[in-house]
């Protein structure tokens, strides 16, 4: 920084004009640039290839000898093709996944669609709607460990009062995920809901008026008109939760543990267990590396299509 | 008027009318689950576990003396060093990169952007494991300064993504004019650019602060008890003593109540922080 200082003192006015100024700003520049470059390669990139070095070792922290031990580097990814809870792991986040970017896309498109309505009213309501999606992971978790469990939740009530006989659903198998992709939707919907609705107030007035011209009802300017213009925000938008599915964590670490069994443990929840309850920090290197690789294919369709590195001058 | 266009007209407020009416229906069906964590906040374990629930009851703030006179003041005061030190240091690294990338094509960017992208979308799992192996041998295991650091990890990211795209929107004809006018490079870096920017550097600084005060996965797995931050706490009180929901409750409310403050101050970027600037909200 002290040289970027110096350098910038360093300008004279004959330089200013010319050539040895062009060369001089970029300079600069990147004096400016390498110590965020620097600070972001150690504290991301470094750890990241200790994480891929570490999948390559039998690293169990109740056995320091098995640190550096490289005898056999490919022993956890051979693993991960026959361990059957990873597998049925990645098949609990593929369901839960699906369920929550489609809800969420969903209940997002329909609410867009409610509050772009021009009216001072629900501009101001907008920030309401960012409550669930701005609280802290962890309060979203409790709000619905109070709502899912039966002695204090004011739903429990609600159902005997009806005369339903409701089990506890995080605790029941065939529930317990139903009731955490419900939580997460509730979370989530309102992110895609604000994307849709930046994307529908720009869209162009003629588009609207053609179609009113010609005489669509609501129904057909939804299909026909809205959502071709949207498409490439609720693919964007998707993607972003898609990659945020991934790292579900805290709605499952309170609500369910995993259980009951595994029903709700997916990959990122079975490769905390494997490390930090288990020890395995070696396997869990390994299938975190898998989740990693995943996470940067998505980001990089995402930036495919929003364009991001293309827009320099 | 014809009598048809009033027709027309009439039909119209009343159909606004219905659309309000929903809107305001639905908006309380949405906030009801964080209303009710709120409400149990301020009642008596008794009220908690009434039945029929109450909707009506003599609030107490029992809770919060409770959560006051244990160790939940230091969790929350840790959260808050935490949060604060990690993300002036992030802005202080990553600013004048991001001014740098506004200003300057550079051939790798495309890299440089799925770096940035991955590291903020990475499951915190991937920063965590190796982060507790290193820190078990430089003791930074349960400490402030561990948690910073790993913190730096997306707030940096968050840093260069938001403040290029503000600096972007920065006329380049006021440097160029301070320039003539004999500013260094430096001088016209911090005297012209970074005032015009404080809009965007207080938005991106409360982004970091919001991120790195949500934090949950880091915490649990890198503190024990000295650095214990309020996420944390608040789900210990489900371990030990056994439940008490009014302090979880009252815990939960606590944690929340600075991110809504700023949340609402920053509403205009905050899907724009989100989404890494993808979409300008």
């Amino acid at each position: 920084m002290r040289t970027a200082i110096a350098m910038g003192r360093e300008v004279t006015g004959a330089a200013r004009d010319g050539v040895g100024f062009a060369d001089l700003r970029r300079r600069f520049y990147w004096h400016l640039l390498w110590p965020t470059l620097a600070v972001l390669m150690v504290v991301t990139l470094a750890p990241t290839l200790y994480l891929v070095v570490t999948s390559l070792t039998p690293l169990n922290l109740t056995l320091p000898q098995t640190a550096w031990d490289f005898s056999r580097p490919l022993v956890n990814y051979r693993l991960l093709l026959e361990d059957g809870r990873l597998h049925d792991s990645l098949w609990t986040q593929a369901k839960l996944s699906f369920w929550t970017v489609g809800l969420q896309l969903a209940l997002g498109f329909l609410f867009a669609l409610l509050l772009n309505l021009r009216s001072s009213l629900l501009r101001a309501l907008r920030t309401v709607f960012l409550i669930p999606m701005v609280l802290p992971p962890i309060v979203v978790a409790i709000i619905w460990k109070v709502l899912y469990t039966p002695d204090i939740s004011p739903f429990y009530w609600l159902f005997a009062e009806l005369g339903w006989d409701v089990p506890s659903l995080i605790t029941h198998a065939d529930w317990a995920l139903t009731a955490i992709i419900v939580a997460d939707t509730w979370e989530w919907f309102p992110f895609t809901m604000l994307m849709i609705l930046a994307a529908l107030q720009m869209m162009p007035e003629e588009h609207i008026d053609a179609a009113r011209i010609d005489g669509a009802n609501v129904v057909q300017m939804t299909l026909y008109v809205t959502l071709p213009y949207l498409k490439g925000v609720l693919l964007v938008a998707g993607l972003f939760r898609l990659i945020d599915s991934i790292k579900a964590f805290p709605l499952i670490f309170i609500l369910t543990d995993g259980g009951p069994g595994t029903v709700t443990e997916v990959t990122n929840y079975y490769s905390y267990i494997q490390a930090f309850n288990f020890s395995y920090l070696g396997y869990s290197s390994a299938i975190t590396v898998v989740l990693v690789a995943i996470t940067v294919l998505l980001s990089w369709l995402v930036i495919r299509m929003v364009g991001w590195g293309q827009n320099v001058e | 008027m014809s009598s048809r266009a009033i027709d027309y007209a009439r039909r119209a407020r009343r159909t606004r009318l219905l659309l309000h009416a929903l809107v305001i229906v639905l908006v309380l069906i949405i906030m009801f689950p964080f209303l009710w964590m709120l409400a149990m906040s301020f009642k008596t374990d008794a009220d908690i576990f009434a039945w029929p629930p109450k909707v009506l009851f003599a609030p107490t703030t029992a809770n919060y003396v409770a959560l006051w006179d244990g160790n939940f003041p230091r969790s929350f005061a840790n959260s808050a060093i935490a949060s604060i030190v990690s993300t002036l240091l992030a802005m202080l690294a990553g600013v004048p990169g991001a001014y740098a990338l506004s200003r300057t094509a550079m051939r790798s960017e495309k890299s440089l952007s799925l770096l940035i992208l991955s590291s903020r979308m990475a499951p915190p799992i991937a920063f965590t494991i190796p982060y507790f192996l290193v820190y078990r041998h430089l003791q930074l295991l349960d400490t402030l300064t561990g948690l910073i650091i790993i913190y730096l990890t997306f707030n940096i990211s968050l840093v260069v993504w938001l403040m290029r795209s503000f600096f972007d929107a920065t006329p380049r004809s006021l440097e160029e004019a301070a320039w003539i006018d004999g500013a260094s490079l430096w001088q016209s870096f911090v005297k012209i650019i970074l005032p015009l920017s404080g809009p965007g550097l207080a938005a991106t600084a409360i982004l970091c602060f919001l991120y790195s005060w949500n934090d949950f996965f880091f915490a649990l797995i890198l503190t024990r008890t000295e650095a214990m931050t309020a996420p944390v706490a608040v789900v210990n009180f489900m371990n030990y003593e056994g439940w008490e929901w009014g302090k979880i409750a009252a815990g939960g409310t606590m944690v929340m109540l600075p991110v809504l403050i700023f949340s609402i101050l920053v509403r205009k970027f905050l899907i724009q922080g989100m989404t890494a600037g993808a979409i300008k909200g």
